[in-house]
C-alpha cells in the first residue's frame, strides 16, 4: 500500500508546488508587465533581458546590476527595461520568478543569472533551454553542468577563482610585515565558497614564511559589525603579538580598521582586504590598507547579460565557440597603495565606457575543476 | 540565611550573580580577560546594543514585543548621516542638529509603529515585525545599497577620546540609561507601562487610555533605537542598511537574559544592563579564550532558556501557550 501513499504525498507536494509557482508567477507577471514586450516570436529579435541576484542591499551585487543597467542603455533602452528578478536568497523563489518570467515572454528572454546556490542551476538552465530562451549564468554551478551540452541555449558560464589573489594579499601582508610576526584571520560566512578560497590563499602564502604564525582564524560572516567585535576581542587574547590582519572581505575590513582605531592602532597593525569596494580603495591610497582586490562586478553584470543577449539575437553562436569562451574565470585586478591612484582614476571615478561585445578580453582563462 | 536565599531574592540576583560568574570564568581561562582596556572594549561593543534593549525592555514591560529595531535603526543611521554630511558634515557646524533630528526620526518611526499595532489592531509583534521591513527598505531606497562614511573626527571622538580609559560613548550611554531609569520609575507613563503589562483590563478599567501609552511607550523606544543607530555610526563610522542587523536577537536576547519576564510587568532597564553586558561579555570571552565563534549562538541559545526558566514561578503559571 506505501505506494498509493507515496503518491498520495507526491500530488500533495505538486499541488503546492502549483500554488506557490501560480502566486509567484503572478508576482513576476506583473513586475515583469511594465516591459509589455509583445507577443512571442519565433526568432529571438528583442528579447527581454532580465538579472536574477540576491538583493541590493550587498554592494557587491549592486554594482552587478549598474553593470546590468549599462549594457542595457547600451542597446538605447533605458535602465528601466532591464527585468530584475530578486531572489532574497531563495533556490526556490529564483526557479519560480525565472519559470514565471519565461511563461511569460513564451521564451524571448536572455537571462543572467546567479542561480543562488549550485545544485539550483541545473533546473534552471533546463527550464531556460526547455522553452528556447538564453542564459549565462555566474558564480553557482555544479562541476558536471557544463554550456555546451545545451548547445546554444546555455550560453556561458563565469567565475571568479580567490585562491591565487587571496594569496597574494597574504604575501605582501607578510612583506610589510617583515616576513615574521603573528597573524590574525577574519573570514566570511564559514560554508561560503569565497570564504573558504580566500582562508586557503592565506594558508598557502603561509607555506613561504616559517616565521610568520597565524594566531586565530574566525568567521565574521562578511559583516562589518561583528567584525569589529571580534577583532577588539583578538586584541584582548593577543595584544601586542598581532603584526597583522588578513580580512576576507572589504566589510570585513572596514570593522576591523575601527577596531583598531579605537586602540589608536590604525596604521600601526597592516592590514589585507579584499572586492576592490570604491571605500576601500580610498582607504588604500591613504594607507590605512595594504591591499584589496578587485573583481569587476560592475563588467561582470553587463558582459553577462550581453553573453545572453548578443546568442539571442544571433550576434555570435555560442555552439561555434571554443570551451574556454563558455566556461571563464572572470578578472581581478590587485589594488596596492602603488597603484591605487591610477587604479581609481581609471575604474572608479568615471565608469569607463566598456565595449560589451569584447565578451573574453578581461577575463582569466578557462575554468579548471 | 534563609531569607537571603529565597527564591525570590535569588530571582532577582539571578543575571547578577550569572554575569559575575561568567566573567570570574573568562579571567581564569585567560587573565588578560580581567583587564580595564578589555572592559573598554566590551562596553563599546555594548553600547548601541544597550540603547536598543533599554528601548524594547519598555515594550516588554508592557507585554507586547517590538521586532522593528533593525528597520529602525537602519533608517535612523542613514537619515542621521544623510543629513549630517549634507550640512556640512562636521559637529562643529549646523551639522550638530542631525543629531536631535535623528531621535525625532526615531520617534516618529515608532509612533507609526504604535498606531499601526494600536489603530489597525494588530499584535504589536506582526505590526512591529512588517514595520521592520519597511524600514529596511526604506534605507535601501535612501542609500541605493550603498554605505554611507561619517568621518567628522569630532562626531568620531565618541569613539576615539577616552576618559579614565573608556571611550566618550560609553559615558553618553550611562546618561541615557538613567534617563530611562527616570522614565521608568519617576514619570507617570512609565509605571503606566507597569500598569499595562501587569494586567491589561485592570488598568483599562481603572480608566487608564491604554491605547495612548501604547503609543507613547513605542515612540520612546524608537527615539531609543535612534540613539542606539548613533552609537552604532559612532563606533564604525559607516551608516548602511546592515547597520542594524543582528540588533534585534541580541536585544531581546539580553532582555530576556537580564530577567524582564517576556509577559510583562516586570523587570527594568538595570535589567536591561545586566543582559547586555552577559551578552557582550560571552561574546568577547569566547573569543578570548579561543572558542569558534559559530558556539557562541549555542550559548547564548541556552543562556536564554536558562535565563526565561530561573526568572519566573513556574507555578504561578496556570498555563503556557
Amino acid at each position: 500500500m506505501s505506494f498509493i501513499k507515496k503518491f498520495i504525498e507526491e500530488e500533495t507536494i505538486n499541488r503546492r508546488k502549483f500554488l506557490l509557482a501560480s502566486a509567484m508567477g503572478l508576482g513576476g507577471a506583473a513586475a515583469a508587465g511594465v516591459l509589455g514586450s509583445g507577443p512571442a516570436r519565433a526568432a529571438l529579435s528583442d528579447p527581454t533581458i532580465a538579472w536574477s541576484y540576491r538583493n541590493r542591499t550587498n554592494p557587491y551585487w549592486n554594482e552587478i546590476v549598474s553593470g546590468g543597467e549599462a549594457f542595457v542603455e547600451s542597446l538605447g533602452m533605458p535602465k528601466s527595461a532591464l527585468v530584475h528578478l530578486i531572489n532574497d536568497g531563495s533556490s526556490e523563489k529564483s526557479l519560480a520568478d525565472v519559470k514565471a518570467l519565461l511563461a511569460k515572454e513564451n521564451g524571448n528572454v536572455a537571462l543572467a543569472i546567479d542561480t543562488n546556490d549550485a545544485p539550483n542551476c541545473r533546473p534552471i538552465v533546463e527550464a531556460v533551454a526547455a522553452s528556447k530562451g538564453y542564459v549565462s549564468t555566474i558564480w553557482n554551478k555544479t562541476d558536471d553542468l557544463h554550456p555546451w551540452d545545451f548547445g546554444d541555449h546555455y550560453v556561458s558560464h563565469m567565475t571568479w577563482s580567490d585562491l591565487g589573489p587571496a594569496e597574494q594579499t597574504a604575501r605582501i601582508l607578510f612583506k610589510k610585515m617583515g616576513g615574521k610576526g603573528g597573524i590574525v584571520g577574519l573570514g566570511g560566512i564559514a560554508s561560503n565558497n569565497p570564504a573558504i578560497e580566500r582562508k586557503q590563499g592565506l594558508l598557502n602564502a603561509m607555506k613561504d614564511y616559517p616565521d610568520i604564525e597565524l594566531l586565530d582564524y574566525q568567521a565574521a560572516d562578511w559583516d562589518t559589525q561583528k567584525a569589529n567585535q571580534i577583532m577588539s576581542s583578538f586584541l584582548t587574547r593577543f595584544g601586542d603579538e598581532i603584526k597583522g590582519v588578513h580580512c576576507a572581505n572589504d566589510t570585513i575590513g572596514y570593522g576591523v580598521l575601527e577596531a583598531l582605531r579605537a586602540e589608536g592602532l590604525q596604521g600601526v597593525i597592516p592590514i589585507v582586504t579584499y572586492d576592490g569596494n570604491p571605500q576601500a580603495v580610498d582607504l588604500v591610497i591613504k594607507g590605512d590598507i595594504e591591499a584589496t582586490v578587485f573583481t569587476n562586478p560592475h563588467w561582470g553584470g553587463g558582459i553577462t547579460a550581453a553573453l545572453a543577449y548578443y546568442a539571442a539575437t544571433g550576434h555570435f553562436k555560442p555552439s561555434d565557440e571554443p570551451h574556454a569562451n563558455r566556461e571563464f574565470y572572470g578578472p581581478t585586478i590587485m589594488i596596492t597603495p602603488d597603484d591605487a591612484k591610477a587604479f581609481k582614476a581609471e575604474y572608479l571615478d568615471s565608469v569607463p565606457t566598456y565595449d560589451w561585445k569584447d565578451f573574453w578580453g578581461p577575463g582569466n582563462g578557462q575554468i579548471s575543476y | 540565611m534563609s531569607q537571603v536565599m529565597s527564591r525570590e531574592n535569588l530571582q532577582k540576583w539571578a543575571p547578577v550573580l550569572v554575569l559575575i560568574a561568567l566573567i570570574l570564568f573568562f579571567s581564569i581561562a585567560n587573565p588578560n580577560f580581567m583587564s580595564v582596556r578589555n572592559f573598554a572594549r566590551i562596553a563599546m561593543a555594548a553600547t548601541p546594543a544597550l540603547m536598543i534593549s533599554i528601548g524594547i525592555t519598555f515594550i516588554i514591560i508592557m507585554g507586547s514585543i517590538d521586532l522593528s529595531m533593525e528597520g529602525a535603526v537602519a533608517v535612523c543611521a542613514v537619515v542621521f548621516a544623510t543629513l549630517f554630511l549634507s550640512l556640512g558634515g562636521a559637529l562643529d557646524s549646523w551639522a550638530w542638529v542631525a543629531l536631535p533630528a535623528t531621535l525625532v526620526v526615531g520617534a516618529c518611526f515608532g509612533l507609526v509603529n504604535g498606531l499601526v499595532h494600536v489603530k489597525l489592531k494588530i499584535p504589536s509583534f506582526m505590526a512591529s515585525l512588517s514595520m521592520g521591513f519597511v524600514g529596511i527598505g526604506l534605507s535601501l531606497l535612501m542609500t541605493g545599497g550603498d554605505r554611507i562614511r561619517v568621518e567628522d573626527p569630532l562626531f568620531r571622538s565618541l569613539l576615539t577620546e577616552r576618559v579614565l580609559n573608556f571611550p566618550l560613548m560609553v559615558y553618553f550611554a550611562g546618561l541615557a540609561l538613567l534617563v530611562a531609569w527616570f522614565i521608568q520609575s519617576r514619570t507617570r507613563i512609565g509605571r503606566n507601562f507597569y500598569a499595562v503589562g501587569g494586567g491589561e483590563e485592570l488598568a483599562h478599567a481603572s480608566g487608564l487610555n491604554v491605547n495612548r501609552v501604547r503609543v507613547l511607550g513605542f515612540m520612546i523606544a524608537g527615539a531609543f533605537y535612534a540613539l542606539g543607530a548613533l552609537f552604532a555610526v559612532a563606533r564604525i563610522g559607516i551608516a548602511e542598511t546592515a547597520t542594524g542587523y543582528n540588533l534585534m536577537f541580541i536585544s531581546i536576547t539580553s532582555v530576556v537574559v537580564g530577567g524582564t519576564a517576556l509577559w510583562g510587568g516586570t523587570g527594568g532597564v538595570w535589567n536591561s544592563l545586566v543582559g547586555v553586558l552577559i551578552v557582550n561579555v560571552i561574546a568577547n570571552g569566547m573569543i578570548v579564550i579561543g572558542l569558534p565563534r559559530y558556539v557562541q549562538d549555542g550559548v547564548l541559545g541556552v543562556l536564554v532558556i536558562l535565563a526565561v526558566y530561573l526568572s519566573t514561578d513556574r507555578k504561578s503559571l496556570a498555563f503556557v501557550k
